[in-house]
């Protein structure tokens, strides 16, 4: 296991050493060896950004000379499908995906200013309930988690969703991340009733609860929400126990309803900032490549079989981090 | 029993009558049994003879009418339109849907302001029409009609990919398992039951779905099947060389009724509702045009200092219409010397780029190119007019994708409940504010 301050940026030798050494090709995950010829890759090979796009590689040995030849500072595939990926044309579908960044999520509870281990817990917790919703809620199968040097991204290659627009997309998010405070007000029988979000164990109404109680449990007396002052962060501190223990009766009451609204109509728009919406939307964005080498921070992009077990501190670190004097 | 086309024209028993009628000639003759229902329609205002259809034609504009002016009058007199919710105006009402649907394709298609205006009527008449049914006759109609809509009992929220795209429905309107949208009773209290605490899960079932999500869901499945059966009618208008001229003269009747709305309870002002380009105003800017004025933090600056205020400033200046007109133009056609553009435009979003934190320009000098590509003059370091065209002219970003791409920009404020786009916001203001009249006309440029 190494230390966060060890993840400064790999120099060209490193890299040399990562990817004539220690990469295999074969560790890229077969999601995306299997459609190899369809997608667009994309390179950064001075640190300034992906700006040799366009590849194309007709076979997984192609690729591997690249990679070990040219030993870029970064390494892209295209979430896309293309019937001629060589020119960005003739879309066929995208991936779905999620980006949980660590360094952007908000209610950090880490000041560091790249990534370390406390945000990078927290990015996994994120990941993990933005799963059960995405398999609980929508019904959606083959997902894979990529840990991405700095976070991790969601993606999601189910047949059913991949040609969806982007519109689409950006419902899927505002929907798994909590972006728009639930109707309070249900009518039946000749009745107007009043039901607040926690009150319905079920649908989106208890997706919006799980994104409040995790804000709420989250705040610190120096957290930033729209609408919210330093009074009502204060109350909400104050009274956070009561959301600990499921008594959002209790937690409404002390705070008052009015304020109550207020405050979940902040974390509602807080929320955006679990995932890079843009990500989601984009149907030809590239994405860093499993297997490749997050040269900023000195760490491999890999794909997690198992999140629970998953320390990037231990799991993701090259072999040329150890060896560093 | 009422038919389901009364409901639902696109039906299968709709269909059939339309299959049944005669030649268009006819329409715009009087028809007494049209004007026999319209008279005989309890609670219907015979008093003014405007109120009355005489035929086909009529009742289509009519129709469209009542979606109008209810939404935008306040002196709406339910009584002119009773015969709108008397079913037995079926057969006639479905023909004169189909009617409009044709007339807004040929002529409008199926972006415009009048495709829009025809699938938001058919919806809202759906919804009043059903509304004046008892409980048992409506559930039994919305059955029978999603019954026919959806093949499956069992139906996953994919289904409905189209008007999720649209956003005629939210993902967050419907109750899911495992992607399965819940609609019966049953695979509710066999989904959620275990979980409902202290409550009843039957009440809760028919609070939460009962017949409410059923008629959101058929209601706006009709919808987009209206506007894709406008699609179809433009699609095939394109291969003929001469439409019916009673189409024609029926969406020039649609045209006038929507730009009446506009001149007498819109804030589209003008000769026909137009919004004349005029100099900014930056006091009806929206909130998140202001806070990018404000300055923005590194992170944010580039999409927003290029894909949006880009567009919002170029637009509101030169093409504050876009949206109402649906034609695409270049900056040259509003602003043929770049004179604005070189003088009022750039200057702004120089202004705001240096606003930010750092300014964009000082590590990113490049995003000037850009900014020249999002006006339509491609990818070169100078605004020229032998470059226009290499790109488009990006219309502005709608509010849904403002809170996509650049989430920390929206902070709504009570105008914006009503607004899709920063630029109708934009208009709006400039309406409340009394500037969008016919004395802007010496500012055009």
């Amino acid at each position: 296991m190494v230390e966060n301050h060890h993840l400064k940026p790999a120099t060209t030798e490193e890299r040399r050493i990562y990817y004539r050494e220690e990469w295999n090709v074969e560790e890229i995950p077969d999601f995306i060896k299997n459609s190899l010829d369809k997608r667009e890759f994309g390179f950064d090979h001075l640190g300034r950004g992906p700006n040799d796009r366009y590849r194309v590689f007709g076979s997984l040995d192609l690729l591997r000379k690249f990679l070990r030849y040219r030993t870029p500072f970064a390494a892209y595939s295209s979430v896309a499908f293309y019937e001629k990926p060589r020119r960005r044309d003739g879309w066929i579908k995208s991936e779905l995906v999620f980006d949980v960044d660590a360094k952007d999520i908000p209610l950090r509870k880490c000041n560091c200013k790249g990534v370390c281990e406390v945000c990078l817990n927290q990015a996994q917790e994120i990941v993990c309930s933005l799963m059960d919703i995405l398999e609980g809620d929508l019904g959606l199968n083959d997902i894979h988690v990529i840990y991405s040097g700095r976070g991790y991204h969601l993606r999601v290659l189910d047949e059913s969703v991949m040609k969806m627009s982007s519109e689409v997309r950006g419902q899927i998010v505002k929907y798994i991340i909590g972006a728009e405070v639930p109707q309070s007000e249900y009518a039946g029988d000749g009745m107007t009733y009043k039901l607040e979000h926690f009150s319905l164990p079920f649908g989106y109404p208890q997706v919006f609860t799980e994104r409040v109680k995790y804000a709420i449990l989250h705040i610190t007396e120096s957290t930033e929400i729209d609408g919210v002052n330093n009074k009502l962060l204060k109350d909400v501190i104050k009274y956070c126990k009561y959301i600990n223990d499921d008594e959002w009766g209790l937690f409404r009451g002390k705070v008052g309803p009015i304020r109550y609204q207020r405050l979940i109509k902040g974390i509602a728009s807080l929320n955006m900032g679990w995932v890079d919406a843009k990500v989601s939307i984009d149907l030809k964005r590239i994405l860093r490549l499993p297997s490749s080498l997050h040269s900023m921070v000195s760490m491999k992009c890999m794909e997690v079989n198992n999140l629970e077990n998953f320390d990037p501190f231990r799991d993701a670190v090259p072999r040329f981090v150890y060896e560093r004097k | 029993m009422v038919s389901v086309a009364f409901i639902n024209p696109l039906s299968v028993e709709g269909r059939q009558v339309v299959r049944e009628m005669g030649n268009l000639d006819s329409f715009r003759e009087e028809n007494g049994d049209i004007i026999n229902v319209v008279i005989h329609t309890r609670s219907q205002d015979i008093s003014d003879e405007e109120s009355i259809p005489h035929n086909y034609l009529d009742l289509a504009v009519k129709r469209l009418e009542w979606y109008i002016k209810k939404r935008n009058d306040p002196n709406f007199d339910y009584n002119k339109y009773s015969f709108l919710f008397n079913y037995k105006i079926t057969r006639f009402d479905v023909i004169s849907f189909y009617l409009l649907c044709q007339a807004v394709g040929v002529k409008f298609g199926p972006n415009s302001r009048e495709s829009r205006a025809m699938v938001e009527s058919q919806g809202k008449l759906m919804e009043s029409r059903l509304s004046e049914f008892s409980r048992i006759d409506r559930e039994e109609l919305i059955k029978k009609i999603l019954d026919s809509l959806l093949n499956d009992e069992r139906v996953k929220w994919t289904f409905f990919e189209d008007i999720l795209s649209s956003h005629k429905l939210k993902l967050e309107d419907l109750v899911m398992d495992h992607g399965n949208i819940i609609l019966n009773k049953e695979d509710f209290i066999e989904s959620f039951s275990s979980k409902i605490q202290h409550r009843d899960p039957d009440k809760i079932y028919n609070m939460m779905i009962g017949d409410k999500i059923k008629e959101l869901i058929m209601n706006r499945m009709i919808m987009q099947k209206t506007e894709d059966y406008i699609y179809k009618v433009h699609q095939k208008s394109r291969r003929e060389i001469e439409p019916n001229p009673i189409l024609l003269e029926l969406a020039e009747k649609v045209s006038n009724v929507l730009s009446e709305s506009f001149t007498s309870y819109g804030y589209k002002v003008g000769v026909n509702g137009e919004v004349k380009a005029a100099p900014l105003n930056s006091n009806a800017f929206p909130p998140c045009v202001k806070l990018v004025l404000e300055g923005m933090k590194s992170g944010g600056r580039n999409d927003a200092i290029i894909l949006f205020f880009t567009p919002f400033v170029s637009y509101a200046r030169l093409y504050p219409d876009v949206f109402r007109k649906n034609v695409t133009v270049k900056v040259s056609d509003v602003d043929p010397n770049l004179s604005v553009v070189q003088n009022e435009i750039l200057p702004l979003v120089y202004g705001a780029a240096e606003q930010c934190t750092p300014p964009l320009f000082e590590d990113q000098p490049q995003e000037k190119v850009n900014i020249n590509a999002k006006l339509g003059f491609g990818m070169h370091t100078t605004v020229d007019l032998k470059h226009e065209g290499e790109s488009i002219w990006y219309t502005p970003m709608s509010c849904e994708k403002v809170k996509l791409h650049l989430p920390s920009l929206c902070k709504p404020d009570k105008t914006c409940k009503r607004i899709g786009n920063p630029l109708s916001y934009y208009i709006r203001k400039l309406w409340e504010s009394g500037e969008t009249n016919g004395d802007h006309e010496g500012n055009e440029e």
